[in-house]
């Protein structure tokens, strides 16, 4: 069933036959009405593919609008410079706090490090006062590196310009400092009409190459302090308490001043307090009390250490640890001992109360020549080694003289004999000179046994 | 001896001598351009000037103003505390004697306290090309209620006793 209804789409009908869309005629009427637009769309399309490929690539969108940018923004500082500023502070402001700091915090490790590595007095006191002080040792060496004195304070009186009180660190300082003051003022008079005109703030720094002016103002009067250098933290508001106290104490004369000076001498002292304040900051009594107690510390660790070391050293003289000293067991002695280095051996039975000794009691320095012959074979000599500082004896018992020599621990010895608990030995200090004596048997160490034939049997053994 | 300070301003025309009249008479540090760079040059008198039983040692500062145009914004800061002032004029030139009131009025304003004004009719020493009068001079000084020397910075004529007479003033105000 077919719809013969009227239907607005085909108002434009003729009614004749339908002709198959695309036909030949119909394509060639729309190249005809709509070829160059297509050919337009065409365009479009490619530089919209375009403007979309540089879009994703930020590298050709960075490309484009770079020059735009900087074009604005030129124009935008121009016109608008103070917006500018605050909108770009927050970034650049704290990006150059950043790079600033850590530009110190470089040059003061740089500091520190050599510091560390140099050693002198100068170093330690600097160290010492740092720590007193609170802060580090770079710290102090950097605020050491940028010296800062203050040569001259004017109080000055504002409105005419004259000169309230002068203080100078030189005594010989220029008497013209009226006149200074006087031109001083004028120059701050010229600034604020120049250039602060209908503006709160005023000239508070002049500076000719390293030295400087610095001035805080009150009301009646102001502060002008000659530096050289860089003020530490701090300075100006010591400046500007100072100015205040001086407008508090003084507001009536300093109001209505008639040109005397004499009624404001009591300041004086605080002027002069800035310039103390720039010299090297003496210690607080706190900082001193704690210095005394530190160095006071530092002594008697000091005198306690000597007085342990004196000690010790007097133990290790008088009683050393106790080495045993490695006798051979015998338990058949020889009823013949000999003493060795004895050129008459004797027999151990004969009834004397204390042994008989070598033929050389007393040491002598001088050569000799095989010492004693011995007529005992020995074969090898006996080797031991001091385990302690030993005063060297006469005989075979304390009560025996010193020969006034010590054989100290670790010098070689060969045993000669051993009697009882005492073991006589041959030390030589030199090629050929040697000592002998007597020391206790427990200070000789020996890496071997003690061979029988040089132990003397004591009476009653 | 008491020591006081008092400011002072030399005020008048160009070139009708004031730098001369300071130049010459006052004990100066500075250099003269600081007048023509920023306007003003600040000197020195002192005098010592006798009070009941005890001598006053008086220093003026004396603010010497450039009378450039180009200052005038930045003159009556400088007029600022002022206790008195020299007014000069010029005997050869009768208008620098008619602008002294103009400078009066503008003094009296930034520093109605500065009351202390002295005349001091510069240039004495050419007498031939003199214009003005020691009537005219007198006359307007009545005007102004003021003291006036005839005075010349060149031969120094009346300059010490002008200064004297100004610091007298001072003292006695004081």
């Amino acid at each position: 069933m077919t719809d013969d209804r009227y239907h607005p789409s085909h108002a434009g009908d003729t009614g004749s036959p339908q002709q198959p869309q695309g036909g030949p005629s119909l394509e060639a009427l729309r190249e005809i009405l709509f070829g160059r637009y297509r050919q337009q769309m065409a365009e479009l399309e490619a530089e919209l593919d375009d403007l979309e490929r540089r879009i994703s690539d930020e590298d050709a969108l960075a490309a484009i609008i770079a020059p735009v940018m900087g074009d604005a923004i030129r124009r935008k500082i121009r016109d608008a410079r103070d917006e500018m500023i605050e909108a770009l502070y927050p970034i650049i402001g704290q990006t150059v706090v950043r790079a600033v700091s850590e530009a110190i915090r470089d040059l003061a490790r740089t500091i520190d490090a050599r510091m560390r590595t140099t050693f002198n007095l100068r170093t330690i006191w600097r160290r010492l006062q740092a720590r007193v002080s609170g802060v580090s040792g770079a710290e102090m060496a950097l605020r050491e590196s940028l010296p800062f004195e203050v040569a001259e304070v004017f109080l000055i009186h504002r409105e005419t310009g004259l000169l309230l009180w002068h203080v100078s660190r030189d005594p010989d300082a220029s008497p013209d400092s009226d006149l200074i003051s006087g031109m001083l003022t004028a120059i701050r008079d010229f600034a604020q009409d120049a250039f602060g005109r209908g503006e709160e703030g005023q000239l508070d720094e002049i500076q000719y190459g390293e030295r400087r002016i610095l001035i805080e103002a009150a009301r009646h009067a102001y502060l002008a302090v000659v530096v050289d250098g860089i003020e530490p933290p701090g300075f100006r508001a010591q400046m500007r308490e100072q100015i205040i106290e001086v407008e508090h104490a003084h507001e009536k004369t300093l109001r209505h001043y008639e040109g005397d000076p004499t009624p404001l001498a009591p300041v004086k002292e605080p002027l002069r307090s800035l310039i103390t304040a720039a010299e090297p900051r003496a210690l607080s009594p706190a900082q001193k009390r704690i210095l005394a107690g530190a160095l006071g510390l530092m002594v008697v660790c000091l005198v306690g250490a000597c007085l342990a070391g004196g000690w010790a050293w007097q133990t290790l003289r008088s009683t050393p640890t106790p080495l045993p000293v490695a006798v051979e067991p015998t338990s058949t002695p020889t009823s013949t001992p000999t003493f060795t280095a004895t050129p008459s051996p004797m027999p151990a039975a004969i009834a004397t109360p204390s042994p008989t000794f070598t033929v050389t009691p007393l040491p002598t320095f001088t050569p000799t020549a095989t010492a004693t012959p011995t007529s005992t074979a020995t074969p090898a000599p006996v080797l031991g080694l001091m385990t302690g500082n030993v005063w060297l004896h006469g005989g075979p018992s304390a009560a025996s003289p010193r020969l006034g020599i010590v054989l100290e621990r670790g010098q070689p010895v060969e045993l000669l004999a051993l009697f009882g608990d005492w073991c006589q030995v041959r030390w030589t200090p030199q090629a050929g000179a040697e000592v002998i004596g007597w020391v206790p048997a427990r200070w000789v160490g020996t890496t071997t046994p003690i061979p029988a034939r040089i132990v003397t049997p004591t009476p009653g053994s | 001896m008491t020591v006081i300070s008092k400011k002072v301003c030399l005020l008048g025309d160009f070139a009708v001598g004031k730098t001369s009249l300071v130049r010459r008479f006052v004990y100066n540090l500075f250099n003269d351009k600081y007048i023509s760079t920023i306007g003003v040059k600040v000197s020195r008198k002192t005098v010592a000037v006798p009070r009941d039983d005890d001598v006053v040692e008086l220093t003026m500062m004396l603010w010497d103003l450039s009378a450039s145009e180009e200052f005038n914004q930045v003159r009556a800061s400088y007029l600022r505390g002022a206790a008195g002032a020299v007014l000069v004029c010029d005997l050869t030139r009768p208008e620098t004697l008619d602008s002294l009131q103009a400078y009066t009025d503008d003094l009296l304003r930034v520093s109605p306290d500065a009351q202390l004004i002295i005349l001091a009719a510069n240039k004495r020493d050419l007498a031939d090309q003199q214009q003005l009068t020691p009537a005219q001079i007198e006359a307007v000084a009545a005007g102004l209620r003021v003291p006036y020397y005839l005075t010349s910075a060149k031969t120094g004529d009346e300059v010490e006793s002008l200064f004297r007479h100004l610091g007298r003033l001072l003292v006695a105000s004081s």
